[in-house]
């Protein structure tokens, strides 16, 4: 047997494991995107369009906004690991934000739900504190729910990476600055972010991926309308029993996961190349 | 989901003595669903059947559960299987009629003794498709409006008189919408009801046209105005947990949901149900069989026990505050007063006789929803 055969046997398990669970089930999904009673056409995504044009654009906003938000955090957790001076609060801190990270997002949106919620949890310790009259108080479930759900449980993971890399960086050029007399935020801004940029973005376009495909929490967190795809998609197989739309709706939600896919891709052939 | 696996696993270990039969039930809906067959019919049936055993699957709440279990008939039938692996099933009202056309069930009704028992016109007709026969009610369950008397001391009576309490009390109404739950959907299908201009009869029984779908435009824009002033909801728990907070006066509700979180104390014990004049729907849940069951007069004798005066007194309506699925008359002899008068403590039998309605036929009801879509959720 010829050394190439003999690799690609070696392969063939692994290929066709990929083949059968993952390419198949995609590529009947995006044709399903395209058959509308027993015929191809774009039907599904007239449909999709008309219905859920609202909820194409809330979902973008809302993943995007969390992303943001999740980068700005973790920056500034990863940056008081790195440069903070009280030992003790660096220990607690160090402790305490991975927790998140371990808890799923379906406990997340149980957990949110009595804690946002009007006579909920936050508004109670705000009332008790003073800080607002009982006539103030308002929930939050609806879209900061959402945001404030995904946030809390993917700033750790964003955090863990970024603090990773932080501390990977040489000393040397953060002493320097801060011999020359730069404020911490400044050194945080202008000398670590910069050389951690890749790893961030890494970790922010894999939150985002997975932002989009949660169910749970639009489901569970936010009753209003426009709600997410995953709620939409989800609604349209379990009421009308309608695949087409539905397939529609995971191609469409499919090219925005793409595009942030496509930056990540770039990245790692540079670092490759 | 625990208990499910393990009771799976030792039914699996003591059903193998030979000649013993493992009845397989899949159930939609809520754990509820799961609790009752595991917890009491299934023991009840085993008694009665010892050496048999009862083994419960639950495919999930709402329509998606049924959704399911038609799914799993459908590649059974598709893969031309001699014996299916489910003996019974229970499934939403919208589902009966499509397995019957697909002829997927078995027509068993005139086939046990409780057969001649059912009397509502939702045994025989199933949203608009002919399931007479084919389908026994486990129970009827109804929609109405929960409050709380002490921020709604005169009730509306009506849809006209809740959208007036709702304009005056911005917020306190709250609704799941409808991709949260059934009670939501009721509310919507009840608002087209009073509000639609065609026939609210057609929508119930058929048959389908394509030009009343188009009479509803104003309906919706008043129910979207009507929302704004509305809470959303998180679902059909989410609405009770919202008026037991206080946080909402008003929302629709299924009865039954509501009695067993009251008796749990879960729902402040002042609190009361109207069923608002044109009415809401309800619905039942339905035992099948389906044709190709590997135990069928077993499957039989199950749901012969399980559609039983004693078991729709004592299971139905006295553990679960379900209407009963069999007439009534059947079932009354067999409970005490106090259970019996529970059920109808806020909601009369003439209120319910009047303003319990079913959901339109399927294709109305895939109307209302698209055009609530587009309408009032856009």
């Amino acid at each position: 047997m010829s050394k190439r055969l003999f690799g690609l046997l070696l392969v063939l398990p692994a290929l066709a494991v990929i083949v059968l669970l993952f390419i198949v089930p995609l590529a009947a999904s995006v044709i399903g995107a395209f058959e509308v009673t027993g015929a191809y056409g774009l039907g599904n995504f007239v449909k999709a369009f008309e219905l859920y044009r609202n909820d194409t654009i809330f979902t973008v906003l809302i993943v995007s906004l969390s992303t943001v938000l999740i980068g700005l955090f973790s920056i500034a957790i990863g940056g008081y690991l790195t440069l903070g001076e009280n030992p003790r609060a660096v220990a607690i801190l160090r402790w305490l934000y991975r927790w998140p990270m371990f808890i799923p997002f379906i406990v997340v949106g149980q957990i949110l739900r009595t804690f946002l919620a009007k006579n909920g949890l936050m508004n109670n310790l705000l009332i008790n504190a003073g800080v607002i009259t009982p006539l103030q108080a308002t929930a939050f479930l609806d879209w900061r729910g959402i945001v404030i759900a995904f946030v809390w449980k993917q700033v750790p993971f964003v955090a863990l990476l970024v603090a990773g890399a932080m501390a990977s960086i040489d000393r040397g050029t953060i002493e320097a600055a801060r011999n020359l007399g730069a404020s911490r935020l400044r050194i945080l801004i202008e000398i670590v972010v910069p050389q951690i940029a890749t790893t961030l973005l890494v970790g922010l376009i894999l939150s985002f991926v997975t932002m989009m495909s949660v169910l749970s929490v639009p489901l569970m967190v936010n009753a209003q309308s426009p709600t997410m795809l995953t709620a939409d998609i989800a609604f349209r197989i379990n009421a009308y029993g309608d695949y087409g739309v539905a397939n529609a709706l995971g191609l469409i939600s499919l090219v925005i996961t793409s595009g942030v896919a496509w930056i990540y891709l770039r990245h790692t052939m540079k670092e490759r190349a | 989901m625990k208990t499910i696996l393990q009771a799976t696993l030792a039914l699996g270990l003591v059903a193998s003595p030979a000649k013993a039969a493992e009845l397989t039930v899949l159930t939609a809906g809520d754990q509820n669903m799961v609790d009752y067959i595991n917890d009491y019919l299934g023991p009840l049936f085993e008694k009665e059947n010892p050496g048999n055993t009862v083994r419960v699957v639950g495919t999930g709440p709402g329509d998606a559960g049924s959704q399911k279990i038609t799914e799993r008939f459908k590649a059974q039938a598709d893969a031309g299987s001699e014996k299916w692996d489910t003996d019974v099933a229970v499934v939403h009202e919208k589902f009966a009629g499509p397995m019957v056309t697909a002829g997927y069930l078995e027509a068993y009704r005139p086939k046990i003794d409780t057969g001649k028992m059912v009397t509502r016109a939702n045994a025989d007709m199933a949203l608009g498709s002919n399931v007479s026969g084919y389908v026994m009610p486990m129970f009827n369950s109804q929609t109405a409006i929960a409050y709380n008397p002490a921020m709604v001391p005169n009730p509306p009576k009506s849809y006209d008189e809740l959208v007036a309490w709702a304009k005056e009390h911005p917020k306190q109404f709250g609704y799941n919408g409808i991709k949260g739950g059934a009670s939501g959907v009721s509310f919507v299908m009840g608002w087209i009801y009073a509000y639609g201009e065609g026939d609210a009869k057609k929508l119930m029984n058929g048959p389908f046209d394509e030009a009343e779908t188009k009479k509803w435009d104003k309906a919706f824009a008043s129910l979207k105005e009507f929302t704004t002033n509305a809470t959303l909801t998180p679902g059909n728990a989410g609405t009770l947990d919202m008026l037991s907070r206080g946080e909402i006066a008003m929302g629709p509700v299924w009865v039954d949901m509501f009695y067993s979180w009251q008796a749990d104390g879960r729902l402040p014990p002042e609190l009361k149900l109207v069923l608002p004049a044109p009415g809401m729907p309800g619905q039942p849940m339905h035992y099948v069989i389906p044709a190709k069951s590997a135990n069928e007069a077993l499957a039989e004798k199950f749901v012969a026990l399980a559609t039983s005066p004693e078991v729709q007194a004592d299971g139905i309506v006295k553990k679960f505050n379900w209407y009963p699925g069999i007439d009534a008359e059947f079932v009354k002899p067999k409970l005490d007063e106090a259970t019996w008068n529970k059920l109808f403590v806020d909601i009369s039998p003439e209120d319910l006789a009047k303003y319990g309605k079913p959901f339109p036929i399927a294709p109305y009801n895939k109307a209302i929803l698209e055009a609530y879509e587009r309408q009032t959720a856009n």
